[in-house]
């Protein structure tokens, strides 16, 4: 074997700054609406004002007359030009409801939002004037908003074919959890209400739609996550061949599965370019984007423990309002709760039942944490609940309950296999990291003047890099690593960054198996015409399957240099070293050729000293990684993720008594990720993490009046955390090494949002054990605290 | 259209040959996001940024005169507002939306808005202060609260702020500003602007003005007469919370907070402005 960079040398576990970062901040990036094409047309979309209505007509003749418009259709013309959006995750194959989802409303808008009418025209402004000039008849109906009511006997059905409104129900069984409840010393019931947030990225969804008529095919420049799979839906809803459409996804402003695909827009505005032959644009706007929901959820956590604290039994019925069907992936966040259970804990009794519920809200799509996050909220709200009953400490008790490091592999009693892990471990260095003793000091100090000090922790199991069979979310993914003739490599790979640059992530780990500066390496994303076929980024992933594969394809690419570089030297591939890119041999004195000159030759002597290996220097590899398994057990399980990482989030917070507010004073994150390839990378997943879990606890929140009406339109409403009100975390990494992927590889950017949520809920009930209020209900706005409070000091007044 | 006046006569002609279709914008940071949000589609801006007369700052001996384009980021720090109406330097620097917002943001269209929940008329109000307009009629000078009783939704376009005049306040004068919002990004729940004149320890007067609890901001100063002439106390400072809070009609209700919530928060805003004039609040946020 040949030798490389020292290890000493290697960029692997480094902090190097992501080469992607620099154009976003000075302002350079091309994001998707970056893109302009001469003659290009704009694109407003009518969205209907009612929850729920009969659409009795639609007349576009007012739109048609102004200047500068050059279509308008309304939802029936667009339904006879395509097929139903086909869904991202078909409920159908886990034994759900499904039906046809129209582009537009038909006849009927099923929720407050839904695009029910399409104006192209020379400018945004005149074709959002134009729109305003169209008379949409509507019968409004009344609305299914609350998902109690929508599961109640005599519930109006959403979609009128279907029986009842349960888009799907799965229960999660094991073992005899009624004996456990039967046997148990102490049951503890926790209600947690999970609201309605988002992951709203800065960049709003944007589609460039451009007709080529060389090829009489689309190219769309589109914010999307998986440019593959999504050109075989918009080929399927279009009826086109796939072939015959290209995506490119630039640079992304954020995504977190919102960008994942499923929306109506994407084919929509592909639909028009088809039909205009001209370029067309929509930009989503801030209203538009909040109307993707995410996590609504109410669970009913029980939980029952033996006289020693060791839980037996774990019941947990929950409802996910997941709002009108839609192709978009959300609904699947509310399997993975139930999936993730009992999260890093051993009980194995288990019984959960999960319902998905459909209303007339706006639908879902995936949101980082994909359903997790509620995992974690329950569980660790419960698991804080249970601790103050018992009256011991939630470290305890969490340390008690938790899977040991031994146990691993772990089978889980939904069916999942955990790789590998130290939860106690990781819960120890986040208190350590925070200074978990100096906060209980400072904490009672603080009592003494008055004052209500809060720390709460949270773990957070986070199944990362999933795979569903029959569908286009897929456990592998496909890179290419190509070395041309001066030396530099272009690695084109089938996962996409979503801001997270992955790309730099993969630029290390091919660095190294080339034994070259990183600053030769450029990576190549998300063009589905130069990419291998791959599946984009979601759960956590692109590291390890995009990384994965890179590293296979390098090595295949190495292998074919260092034959010819051993050519050229004359002696054996085992005795080349390389080091700042010079080949020396110990076997050849002072002889040397340059990494350059060797790629070079690999080109052009292919009939002497290269005749060792088959031009070019390319070559394309997959990583699948090897501990999913699609194979039922005995019980029709299957372990449909390779990694499972792991964190702790801790939070030590000021519930200001008399107003409500609260005020955030430290906090930290210990992670497992298993191999950190770059700590600046995953730590900056950790705080965008603990950011948006901290902002869905305190204040994000999308709210809807009776009527299923959306009142939160723009960050007025939809107020997210500033740097102000955030603490620096404090970060530690707690590494156990997956031991079947890719240098230990486990997934890092979908963790951390329900953990830190938690962790903050768990503070302000810590802050408030005194005053004997517990709330479990998010967000924690200042007027719920107040009024929690308030409810408390009269209800002592009472007694 | 756009057009850019370059004196007060112009732009007013101007006005008044329009119709109900235009705006007028100095620093835009009121009306843009409507605009870029498609609330409002305005025909014609008539931009009053080229006009010199409303610019500038000057102070005489009983009057500090402010041009309403003075953005708020001067309010923040000339001279003669930081000395003389120091509650209103301190105001403007409670501001949301960051460097760009106070550099752009004007403190006439801040007025002329007539946001409950912005934070500069809360501080006007409590500071007597008075406006100029210019309309078709002519001039006419009018407390700032007799403006805010007249109008309900801004001033439009029927007239042109074209000075904000404020009494300095005196070097004794004690003057408090309290905030109260749920995150750093967010709208005040309860914006509590108070002047105070102490007469030994006994308090002489007191004047406070509650913004972003009900759509206009209240001015409380006669219901705390029986206050007067004696000095403060905790006891004292709970009554003018009660006060305060009493004073609150109908209390906006948004997702900031629900209005049982924001009547109660504008008197402890209250009580904390007052505490901040007296140098009263200590870092304890809470009554413990």
């Amino acid at each position: 074997m040949t030798k490389g960079k020292k290890p000493s040398e290697s960029y692997v576990g480094k902090s190097v700054r992501a080469k992607e970062a620099r154009a976003p901040l000075i302002g350079k990036a091309k994001y998707t609406n970056d893109y302009s094409f001469e003659g290009q047309l704009y694109a407003y979309i009518l969205r209907s004002p009612h929850a729920a209505a009969k659409i009795n007509s639609v007349d576009l003749s007012g739109a048609k007359k102004i200047s500068g418009v050059h279509l308008a259709l309304c939802g029936r013309d667009v339904f006879e030009h395509t097929n139903g959006i086909t869904d991202h995750l078909n409920p159908a194959i886990f034994g759900g409801k499904s039906t046809r989802l129209p582009i537009m409303a038909v006849d009927e808008a099923w929720c407050y939002g839904q695009p029910v009418a399409i104006v192209i025209a020379e400018d945004e402004r005149t074709a959002r004037y134009a729109a305003s000039r169209i008379q949409v008849d509507y019968t409004p109906k009344e609305p299914v908003v609350d998902a109690e009511k929508a599961i109640a006997k005599g519930a109006r059905s959403v979609v009128p074919e279907w029986d009842d409104n349960v888009l799907i129900y799965v229960p999660f069984m094991n073992g005899d959890t009624q004996a456990a409840f039967d046997q148990a010393d102490k049951i503890v019931t926790t209600d947690v209400k999970i609201h309605r947030f988002s992951s709203q990225p800065m960049e709003t969804r944007c589609y460039n739609a451009v007709w080529e008529h060389d090829t009489e095919s689309i190219t769309l420049y589109g914010t999307c996550q998986n440019p593959h799979p999504l050109r075989l839906v918009l080929a399927e809803t279009l009826r086109m061949n796939e072939n015959k459409i290209r995506i490119i996804a630039s640079t992304i402003g954020g995504a977190f599965g919102l960008k994942m695909h499923g929306h109506p827009e994407e084919p929509l505005i592909c639909l028009m370019t088809k039909l205009i032959r001209r370029p067309v644009k929509w930009v989503e706007n801030r209203e538009e984007c909040l109307l993707i929901g995410a996590r609504e959820q109410q669970h009913k956590v029980e939980m029952a423990f033996d006289s020693d604290g060791n839980m037996t039994g774990l019941r947990d019925h929950f409802l996910a309002n997941i709002g009108a069907p839609s192709a978009c992936p959300g609904w699947g966040m509310a399997f993975l709760t139930g999936l993730t259970m009992p999260g890093p804990y051993k009980v194995e009794n288990i019984d959960v039942h999960m319902n998905a519920v459909t209303t007339n809200k706006p639908s879902w799509n995936a949101a980082r944490g994909y359903g997790k996050e509620s995992t974690a909220i329950a569980l660790e709200l419960a698991m804080d609940n249970a601790a103050r009953q018992f009256g011991i400490s939630p470290i305890d008790l969490r340390l008690k309950n938790f899977i040991t490091k031994e146990q691993f592999p772990y089978p889980s009693p939904t069916g999942l296999v955990y790789d590998s892990g130290d939860y106690g471990g990781v819960l120890l260095k986040a208190l350590e990291t925070i200074g978990y003793e100096d906060w209980k000091d400072k904490q009672k100090a603080a009592l003494a003047e008055g004052r209500h000090i809060g720390i709460g922790m949270a773990f957070e199991l986070t199944p990362e890099g999933g795979t569903i069979p029959g569908t286009m979310v897929a456990g592998y993914d496909s890179s290419s690593v190509r070395v041309g003739p001066d030396g530099t490599v272009r690695v084109l790979t089938g996962i996409t960054s979503p801001g997270t640059h992955n790309g730099t992530a993969i630029a290390q780990i091919v660095a190294d198996e080339l034994g070259i500066d990183m600053d030769r390496i450029e990576v190549l994303q998300g063009d589905t015409n130069s990419s291998p076929y791959g599946f984009g980024n979601y759960s956590g992933r692109s590291t390890i399957v995009g990384g994965g594969s890179a590293a296979l394809a390098a090595k295949d690419v190495r292998d074919k240099i260092n034959a010819v570089a051993a050519a050229l030297l004359e002696v054996e591939i085992d005795t080349l070293s390389l080091s700042e890119g010079v080949f020396s041999s110990s076997d050849n004195g002072d002889a040397t050729v340059t990494f350059a000159e060797v790629c070079y030759a690999s080109y052009t002597r292919a009939y002497d000293v290269a005749m060792c290996i088959d031009p070019p220097l390319e070559a394309t590899r997959t990583f699948k990684p090897p501990g999913i398994s699609h194979l039922p057990d005995e019980n029709g399980r299957i372990n449909p993720y390779p990694s499972y990482s792991n964190a702790v989030y801790v939070v030590v917070c000021e519930v200001d008594t008399e107003t409500g507010k609260i005020d955030l004073l430290s906090l930290a994150a210990a992670h497992d990720c298993g191999k950190v390839i770059n700590p600046i990378l995953v730590e900056g997943q950790v705080c965008g993490a603990f950011a948006m879990g901290l902002g869905g606890a305190l204040t994000e929140d999308v709210q809807y009046d009776a009527n299923g009406v959306q009142l939160t339109k723009s960050f007025k409403d939809y107020v997210m955390l500033r740097m102000a009100d955030m603490p620096l975390v404090g970060m530690a990494h707690h590494d156990s090494p997956n031991p079947d992927n890719y240098l230990g590889l486990k997934g890092a950017g979908e963790a951390g949002v329900g953990g830190s949520a938690a962790a903050l809920v768990n503070a302000v009930n810590n802050a408030l054990e005194p005053l004997e209020v517990v709330i479990h209900e998010m967000p924690l706005t200042p007027s719920r605290v107040w009024s929690a409070i308030q409810n408390a000091n009269n209800s002592e007044g009472v007694k | 259209m756009y057009a850019r006046p370059r004196n007060l006569e112009q732009a007013s002609e101007l006005l008044a040959s329009l119709s109900s279709g235009a705006v007028i914008i100095a620093g835009g940071q009121e009306i843009m996001p409507y605009i870029n949000y498609g609330v409002m589609m305005p025909d014609v801006y008539v931009d009053i940024g080229g006009i010199d007369a409303l610019r500038g700052v000057s102070a005489e001996t009983d009057e500090v005169s402010i041009g309403p384009l003075t953005v708020h980021r001067d309010i923040q720090n000339v001279e003669e507002i930081v000395e003389r109406l120091p509650l209103l330097a301190y105001a403007a620097k409670q501001i949301g939306g960051g460097m760009q917002v106070h550099n752009r943001g004007t403190i006439g269209g801040n007025i002329v808005a007539m946001h409950p929940l912005y934070d500069v008329a809360p501080a006007l109000l409590a500071l007597e202060a008075e406006v100029e307009l210019l309309s078709e009629k002519g001039s006419q000078r009018m407390s700032l609260s007799e403006l805010q009783d007249l109008s309900n939704h801004g001033l439009g376009t029927s007239s042109i702020l074209t000075k904000i005049l404020v009494k300095p306040m005196s070097p004794t004068t004690l003057w408090g500003y309290y905030k109260l919002k749920n995150s750093a990004g967010a709208y005040g729940s309860a914006n509590a602007a108070v002047v105070i004149q102490l007469d030994g320890e006994n308090i002489k007067s007191i004047r406070v003005a509650i913004g972003a609890a009900t759509e206009k901001v209240v001015v409380v100063s006669g219901n705390l007469d029986s206050y007067l002439g004696g000095p403060y106390s905790s006891e004292v400072g709970l009554a003018i919370q009660k006060t305060c809070s009493d004073a609150i009609g109908e209390p906006l209700s948004d997702q900031q907070g629900d209005g049982v919530w924001r009547k109660a928060m504008a008197g402890v805003a209250a009580r904390r402005a007052t505490e901040m004039a007296l140098g009263k609040l200590n870092n304890s946020s809470s009554k413990g």
